[in-house]
């Protein structure tokens, strides 16, 4: 089992509620910024394109790439961010 | 393009062959491409059924068989040029189902679909050449799309045939089998094994493996903790009947797997024992003594997050967290006003004491009569009172003297 992130943690930890973007595991400042500009501006608009792909990883992954262009390491970090908040809050 | 006609493109191939032969339309011969049947399909049915449609219905029938002859390499054309049904379906005719499409998720599904498309051409290739060797290799080929995609209740024969297919396909055969542990999480273990079975790029049965081991394990092992071991010797099987690159492959095949819980040695363990004999259960063996389950999975409860989506909380903490010192404060305080009210009663005893004491030094009430009288005058009050008040302190020192 890959080790996780103190962001990680902290981001499964409690319900999402209005926290912004950079908050998600693989998500800094730059990838958040071009999110923004896309319109996902808050972590739970992520996580309703994350639902719409009905949690499927390859899916979610293609589309971090596209939308703002994150790498393996950063679209994984994200899904199993989301993926794991989903298994406790969803 | 109306949805009570039937696309002959988005039929199968086994539908298209067995229309053609209602119709008594010549087969083509039996490794054709699905295009030709197509064609046949809309040369001879589409032509029948035109005949009772209006005009303009069989124009448009005739502008889409024109399509569909124009493009013989791509099945379906240019996904972005196709509405969100029909990317569905064409997703749906590739063995994969999509979720909705969405303005957001419409472009994902595009490229997924252009994807699907680059190898689909080599696949039915692939599927051409090995048609000499399975007699029913063309209509495995949608089974085993299907097959890998949906189903999560696959039989062991089932996951036989997406072997053979799987083996066929080799480097081509989609990652979407690479199912993460989340789709695993409703199956259960049938599905860790079929998951598992998609894993392997080598042919070999499945079927013989079980039986094996059945047979030997059909006397000790209950039918409970037999599809346990199964599962997990399944996995021991392939390691060591599969030289080159399984052992790699089943190390990750048991990181995806999370849900699964195996030792951390016995892939290590796996790799190296090639030619010992097969049925060494370990996991057994490291922990003789947890019980066994139906499915072999033991999970421990999660703490549950307090708070969290209504889940009761354990640890209640105390309000406001208060320390000895802000207690002992609260109790003086509580005293507080008690104290006033016994300084209050303090002073009227003085006063009390002090009057007593003014009537004894006396001895005779007349002072005190007066001293009351000219208490109880109004006007005069005050200068009455120091009157008194002098007269009585001379006498007082004078009787003391």
């Amino acid at each position: 089992m890959s080790s996780t992130s103190q962001k990680h943690k902290d981001f499964v930890a409690e319900p999402m509620g209005e926290k912004s973007v950079m908050a998600l595991a693989g998500i800094g400042e730059v990838l958040g910024k071009r999110l923004e500009e896309k319109g996902f501006d808050k972590a739970y608009v992520v996580l309703g394109q994350f639902l719409v792909l009905k949690k499927d990883e390859e899916l979610f992954r293609d589309w971090l790439k596209d939308t703002c262009g994150a790498n393996v390491k950063q679209q994984g970090d994200c899904y199993g961010c989301l993926k794991e908040w989903c298994d406790s809050f969803l | 393009m109306p949805l009570f006609e039937e696309d002959p493109a988005h039929l199968s191939k086994s539908r298209l062959k067995s229309d053609l032969v209602a119709h008594s339309v010549a087969l083509p011969p039996a490794q054709s491409k699905k295009d030709v049947y197509v064609e046949l399909h809309l040369k001879h049915i589409d032509q029948k059924n035109a005949a009772d449609f209006s005009s303009d219905e069989e124009d448009q029938v005739r502008d889409v068989a024109d399509k569909e002859e124009d493009a013989e390499d791509a099945e379906i054309p240019d996904p972005s040029g196709l509405t969100d049904d029909d990317l569905k379906a064409a997703l749906l005719e590739h063995g994969f189902k999509a979720g909705p499409i969405v303005a957001s998720t419409r472009a994902v599904y595009e490229k997924k679909l252009r994807k699907l498309l680059q190898p689909d051409g080599q696949d039915h290739l692939n599927g051409a050449e090995k048609g000499v060797v399975y007699s029913d290799s063309e209509e495995e080929d949608e089974e085993e799309e299907e097959g890998s995609q949906g189903a999560k209740e696959e039989t062991v024969e089932r996951s036989d045939q997406t072997q053979q297919e799987s083996s066929q396909n080799g480097d081509f055969f989609y990652p979407q089998c690479f199912l993460p542990s989340s789709r695993l999480v409703p199956s259960g273990s049938q599905s860790v094994m079929s998951n598992g079975c998609s894993f392997s790029s080598q042919a070999f049965s499945i079927t013989q493996m079980v039986e094996e081991m059945e047979s030997r394990r059909s006397l000790s092992v209950s039918t409970d903790t037999e599809r346990e071991l199964n599962g997990s010797n399944v996995q021991e099987h392939w390691s060591r009947s599969n030289r080159l690159d399984m052992p790699i492959v089943d190390k990750h095949s048991m990181k995806n797997q999370s849900l699964y819980y195996t030792p951390k040695a016995s892939p290590y363990k796996w790799g190296m024992k090639l030619s010992q004999e097969p049925v060494k259960d370990t996991f057994k063996d490291m922990f003789p003594d947890t019980q066994a389950t139906p499915t072999g999975i033991h999970a421990t409860r999660r703490k549950p997050i307090k708070g969290a989506a209504g889940r009761p909380i354990q640890y209640v903490y105390p309000d406001t967290p208060a320390s000895p010192t802000t207690q002992e404060r609260r109790a003086v305080e509580r005293r507080l006003v008690p104290i006033q009210i016994q300084i209050l009663v303090f002073l009227i005893v003085v006063v009390l004491l002090y009057l007593i004491y003014a009537c004894v030094e006396d001895n005779s009430f007349s002072p005190f009569v007066a001293l009351l009288e000219s208490l109880n005058q109004g006007s005069d009050g005050e200068e009455g009172l120091l009157l008194p008040a002098e007269t009585q302190d001379t006498p007082a020192l004078s009787g003391q003297e």
